[in-house]
């Protein structure tokens, strides 16, 4: 097995060895710059708080690429602390994906660098921060460094007159005690696109226009369930990538750093909230209004009655990758620790922490099966850097009957699972892309107290 | 051998504080309990049944005042939440005992509030107030009212809690005495998740103007466990020593609640 300090060193001079190459390469004008420093955020006119962005604004400055095309982003940390910046579902090397665990360089403070790399695959990414919190529930994604990254495919996007990008935070966490016992972050103020309902710019449409969607949950912790008054959301792609079954639904559901691109026919004039479906979350804030042209007047509501969403209903009949053989399971248990009544959990993958969870070695070009068994009591949205996978089996209980699971899904390709309290979920992935691979649970607080693996192959 | 040190270290300090002032009076022993200053959310009830044996306590009758040793206290308490921040509670007081039967003793109500969450204070805190009646065979202040600030705090696997109380009696022989101050407080440490353990510390200083000497103060301590089973559940289990004259020397105590959500909650709620 590779000690945590082994693992560093390596990984640490194969960093600092690309980032050198990729220095000397880019002395013109970089594509993108990105200032990292704290601002001071106006989430309503009675709702102000000091968090760190990018480029003084929340969301981050949107980043259109091009698949395939090299792009250059230049990277300046005016904080006093390191950072780094994740190329959340993009397929690049470690060195550049943005994560300390791979490999990346920090970004020392008042530290300037250029990222130089090839951006693929197409569909809609975002890229955060990837570094800690712990105990501090303004650092790190509990604040405001997140943004939108669209990598175009090579054709034609696709038929729409309209698109809005749409980021879903929560602000003001503070850890309060919940059923299970433990502590959790619970949050006062909640925006779209840093705002609270009514404080930012509608968004604005016409009668008759296709709206495309890019619904982003950039929150350090929670799920969001999002619905537009008076309206149905056709889903046609899932973390950026087209589903095989686009599906015309009243509500979308996101994890934390799930995606959902949806098209709305805008067919009903009027002034109408796009908000979080759940009554006390949208009163704190996470809603925007959307107001068709000549209309005026209070944007209405239709109140949903239940939460409905599952991800087998995007599913096709074709596998989402062309590979016949069987592939390697990897069995992965999630397992709380308890520290106390007045503390958060810790996790456990296969019973141990990170970074004492290891490298689990792979082969370059094997098909795996990671089976997420999740014997905890949280629901959990697990993130696998620089590759995708596709959804197989889902929420089969570990304690219930088994007819319960939806076995054998094709085709539905994300790089973020949801994986409910109590069940297996098995996605299958290539690997395809050598090098250190984190996997980890994408809620902060997690990530932060363990829940982190190393996936490695040459 | 080091944790074990960590764990039981703050407790010996406590315990040391709270026997050197040394002791004695009597102490109604209805309802043993270390206020946390969470509430009861609201659409909920929160129904505790308080049973206290007192194996060692007063064995005459004075001043018309039933002996305290081998009652049996039964205290049914209801607790309603308000909203988000507040709650009352109802006491039904009662007495079993050899010679006397069943009896009931008296009832209070306890409306209490607490910072909202949305306050975001390091501690927790809240306020309650208690008013009630008694019989005079049972306490010779028959009306009595309390105020009582609560704080707490939960760090890892420890908790602290405090509760300041004032008490003041509308009737009866201690009517001309003004506040009494009765503070008591908790530490527990998180064994594992369902098993805690510690101690709570009652104690009654007397008039806030003049402290009565330690032999006539109320001095307590309780070796508890609290067992987590269930967030429905509460349960709460210990055996106290009082060391001053005036307080029961020896006694069982153990509270059951069960929380019944009676609102209808929407997933979209």
């Amino acid at each position: 097995m590779i000690s945590r300090r082994n693992l560093l060193k390596v990984s640490g001079a194969a960093a600092i060895s690309a980032s050198l190459r990729a220095l000397a390469q880019d002395v013109g004008k970089p594509d993108y710059a990105l200032d990292i420093a704290a601002v001071t955020l106006d989430l309503s006119p009675r709702h102000k708080l000091r968090t760190i962005a990018y480029n003084g604004q929340v969301p981050g400055p949107l980043l259109r690429l091009k698949e395939g095309q090299p792009v250059t982003i230049e990277v300046t940390n005016h904080t006093d602390s390191p950072e780094v910046v994740h190329w959340h579902g993009l397929f690049l090397p470690p060195v550049v994906d943005g994560s300390l665990e791979e490999g990346t360089p920090p970004i020392a403070p008042n530290a300037t660098v250029r990222l130089t790399f090839i951006p693929r695959p197409a569909g809609f990414r975002w890229y955060h921060t990837h570094t800690m919190a712990m105990g501090d529930l303004t650092r790190a994604q509990y604040g405001g460094q997140h943004g939108f990254l669209m990598i175009e495919p090579r054709e034609n996007p696709g038929r729409y007159d309209q698109e809005f990008f749409l980021a879903l935070h929560d602000w003001g966490g503070r850890l309060l005690a919940n059923e299970d016992g433990a502590m959790n972050p619970s949050y006062d103020l909640a925006t779209i696109n840093g705002r609270m309902m009514g404080a930012g710019e509608p968004l604005r449409v016409k009668q008759g226009q296709r709206v495309l969607l890019h619904v982003l949950n950039s929150s350090p912790t929670e799920v969001h369930w999002i619905a537009l008054a008076g309206h149905n959301l056709r889903v046609v792609a899932l973390d950026g990538n087209p589903v095989p079954s686009s599906r015309v639904l009243p509500m979308l559901r996101l994890a934390p750093a799930e995606r959902v691109c949806a098209v709305v026919e805008m067919n009903n004039p009027g002034v109408w909230t796009l908000g979080e479906v759940r009554k006390h979350v949208q009163a704190s804030g996470m809603g925007i209004v959307v107001e068709y042209s000549d209309q005026a007047g209070r944007p209405q509501w239709q109140q949903p009655s239940d939460l409905v969403w599952n991800y087998e209903q995007f599913a096709g009949t074709s596998p989402g990758d062309e590979s016949t053989e069987s592939p390697i399971i990897v069995p992965l248990v999630i397992e709380s620790k308890f520290r106390g009544h007045g503390a958060m959990e810790s996790w456990t993958i296969n019973g141990r922490s990170y970074p004492a969870t290891g490298v689990a070695p792979l082969k370059h070009g094997r098909r795996y099966r990671l089976q997420f068994i999740n014997r905890s009591n949280d629901d959990h949205p697990l993130h696998l850097h620089r590759h995708s996978f596709e959804l197989r089996d889902l929420g089969a209980p570990l304690n219930g009957p088994q007819n319960a699971a939806r076995k054998g899904i094709r085709g539905i390709i994300k790089d973020v699972v949801l994986v409910d309290s109590h069940t297996q979920t098995e996605v299958d992935f290539t690997a395809d892309n050598p090098g250190a691979t984190l996997f980890h649970c994408h809620q902060q607080n997690h990530m932060d107290l363990g829940f982190m693996m190393l996936l490695n192959y040459a | 051998m080091p944790e074990r040190l960590s764990v039981w270290g703050p407790c010996l300090i406590l315990l040391g504080l709270t026997v050197l002032p040394a002791l004695a009076h009597a102490q109604g022993n209805y309802e043993i309990q270390v206020y946390g200053s969470d509430t009861v959310p609201p659409k909920t009830l929160m129904v505790e049944l308080h049973s206290n044996f007192t194996f060692e306590g007063q064995n005459e009758v004075i001043d018309g005042v039933y002996p305290t040793t081998h009652q049996l206290h039964e205290t049914l308490e209801l607790t309603q939440g308000i909203n988000s921040w507040s709650e009352v509670g109802f006491y039904v007081f009662t007495n079993e005992q050899n010679g006397y039967g069943v009896q009931w003793v008296g009832d209070h109500i306890r409306p209490r509030v607490r910072a909202p969450d949305s306050w975001g204070w390091p501690v927790g805190a809240s306020l309650s107030m208690e008013i009630g009646y008694q019989r005079a065979v049972y306490s010779p202040d028959t009306w009595t009212w309390e105020i009582r600030p609560i704080i707490d705090k939960a760090v890892g696997r420890w908790y602290f809690a405090v509760n300041l109380a004032l008490e003041r009696t509308l009737h009866g022989p201690d009517v001309n005495q003004g506040l009494a101050f009765a503070p008591s407080a908790k530490i527990s440490y998180d064994f594992t998740r369902v098993v805690s353990g510690g101690l709570e510390y009652y104690a009654d200083y007397g008039p806030l103007d003049g402290f009565v000497a330690v032999h006539n103060q109320q001095q307590q301590i309780f070796a508890v466990t609290d067992l987590n089973v269930s967030p429905l559940w509460e349960i709460n289990i210990g055996v106290g020593i009082g060391a001053t004259a005036s307080t029961d020397h020896l006694i069982f105590k153990c509270i059951l609640g069960r929380r019944f959500d009676w609102g209808r909650h929407s997933p979209v709620d």
